[in-house]
């Protein structure tokens, strides 16, 4: 008997998410098994204390097969397209690499640091946006903009070079993108990288690159090149379209549900529960993948060892056991121990700086461009399709 | 007052535990990891280390019961 299929967004259905039999899933008895866009059949886990289970127990559910193998037909072969790829391996290894990360990402006087970086970029941003004809096309040209100046200064790849990451991405985001045209895709980036690894070993800088040589280089097990080039290619690639869809995307569900933008530009200093509750409600419609690795089992459903689990985010942050309202979107609301950045190990690297960046960004356009309107309605909108990053493909905005 | 602990060796350094209570954790400036600056911190400190438990993505923290002669 074949197996129902995985329900996967469809914003034309449900602008924001999560389809609508997420909410029978949500609350049945047993888990329900489906199949997946890649082929894979999986176990379907759709309510918050579940996918919290999952993503907060790396011991027994691996992310090895890859996190959207689900749904990226990239990593259907039986190896990685991306090879050494940190986001593939669990435990100390994984670990290791994470405390690498933090010092430079998610320490509060590093990120005190970054702050007025996010504020020029965005006062800039909005700058010129308030100088362009409209209707102005807003998330090419100003949440993808600002995102991207964002990690690329971090990481301190030029201007003339950004295309590169963005190439990537795509490639590496896009669900129909096959293994080798993964691999062809990242190459550019990757030798990019290596050159500019070399290029920061010989003389350093003040960029997040250079401070990761300098900061393993007394460690016991220094950093290789390979190790850096994937560590800086996750930081551009994974750090611009999420955060600069996410804006994109939230702003849609800001002046779409009656009352919230009003209540935001009344008070901009809403701005960091407003960017909370944006991932919360509208973070990972697509949902992660998890292998368990030995025979175990999710709310009394017994799972074999080797068997594949999606967690279905942001239907998870959906459960009334979160909020009592959770189907609500309240700007006002703190959304507390949602799982739109993830949970466990694995959960979002970049997460305080897609913080400042959101926070920072709603900020300044409340503040400074009250009167902002969608030149569409929303069932004229085109969304991404074929990706597994969520929002507009494009949102022509006036004011 | 109520009793905090933490296991390093499982800490990814996030840093949601020093935005929701920096007066009883920090990270340690080389690695990010977590450093508990006050292991024993006052009951008015409850919620923002409950708060810290329950949002910390490594499950890193704990808030260990009162022990036997105190309560
Ligand atoms: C609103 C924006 C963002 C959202 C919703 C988001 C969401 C997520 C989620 C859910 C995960 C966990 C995946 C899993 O458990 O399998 C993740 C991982 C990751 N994110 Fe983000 N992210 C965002 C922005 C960023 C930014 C700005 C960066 C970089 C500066 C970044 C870098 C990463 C990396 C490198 C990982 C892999 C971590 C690992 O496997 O250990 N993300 N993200
Ligand atoms: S919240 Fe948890 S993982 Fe993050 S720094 Fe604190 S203890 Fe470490």
């Amino acid at each position: 008997m074949s197996l129902p299929a995985l329900p996967l967004p469809d914003e034309d259905r449900q602008p924001f998410g999560p389809p609508p039999e997420y909410a029978a899933l949500r609350t049945a008895p047993r888990l329900t098994r489906v199949t997946c866009p890649t082929g894979l059949d999986a176990w379907l886990v759709s309510d918050y204390a579940g996918v919290r289970e999952v993503l907060g127990d790396g011991r027994r559910f691996s992310t090895r097969p890859g996190q959207a193998a689900h749904v990226l037909a990239a990593f259907r072969g039986p190896d990685s397209p991306v090879e050494g790829g940190f986001s593939q391996l669990d435990g100390p290894e994984h670990i290791r690499i994470r405390r690498n990360f933090a010092p430079q990402v998610s320490n509060p006087r590093r990120l005190a640091e970054l702050q007025p970086l996010v504020e020029q970029i965005t006062d800039e941003a909005v700058t010129r946006m308030l100088g362009s004809p409209q209707p102005f096309p807003l998330h090419s040209q100003f949440s993808t903009a600002i995102t991207t100046a964002v990690i690329a200064e971090l990481i301190g790849v030029p201007p003339d070079r950004r295309h590169l990451l963005h190439e990537a991405a795509t490639a590496l985001f896009t669900t129909s993108t096959t293994p080798d045209g993964l691999r062809r895709a990242l190459e550019p980036l990757w030798a990019y990288l290596y050159e500019l690894v070399a290029t920061r070993r010989a003389r350093p800088g003040d960029d997040v690159l250079s401070r990761m040589i300098e900061h393993s280089a007394d460690s016991e097990r220094p950093l290789t090149d390979a190790e850096l080039t994937q560590m800086n290619g996750a930081l551009l690639i994974a750090g611009f379209d999420t955060t600069a869809s996410m804006l994109t995307y939230g702003l849609v569900c800001l002046l779409n549900t009656p009352g919230q933008w009003a209540k935001l530009c009344a008070r901009p200093e809403l701005a960091a529960s407003a960017a909370e509750e944006l991932v919360r409600y509208l973070g990972v419609g697509i949902g992660l993948l998890r292998q368990a690795t030995e025979d175990t089992a999710i709310h009394g459903q017994p799972i074999r060892a080797g068997d594949y689990v999606v967690v279905a985010v942001q239907s998870g942050n959906r459960d009334t056991a979160l909020h009592p309202d959770a189907d609500r979107f309240d700007v006002t609301r703190r959304p507390g121990a949602h799982l739109g950045f993830g949970h466990g190990a694995h959960a979002c690297v970049g997460q305080q700086i897609a913080r400042i960046e959101l926070t920072t960004v709603l900020r300044a356009l409340a503040e400074r461009v009250p009167t902002l309107r969608i030149e569409v309605p929303l069932h004229e909108i085109e969304w991404k399709r074929d990706s597994v990053v969520r929002g507009p493909a494009e949102l022509p905005v006036a004011w | 007052m109520i009793r905090v602990a933490t296991d390093r060796d499982r800490c990814i350094g996030s840093g949601m535990c020093v935005l929701i209570a920096p007066a009883v954790f920090d990270q340690d400036p080389d690695d990010a990891v977590v450093v508990l600056l006050d292991e024993s911190p006052p009951e008015t400190a409850r919620p923002a280390v409950e708060q810290a438990v329950d949002r910390c993505p490594a499950a890193v923290i704990r808030l260990l019961p009162e022990p036997a002669d105190r309560v």
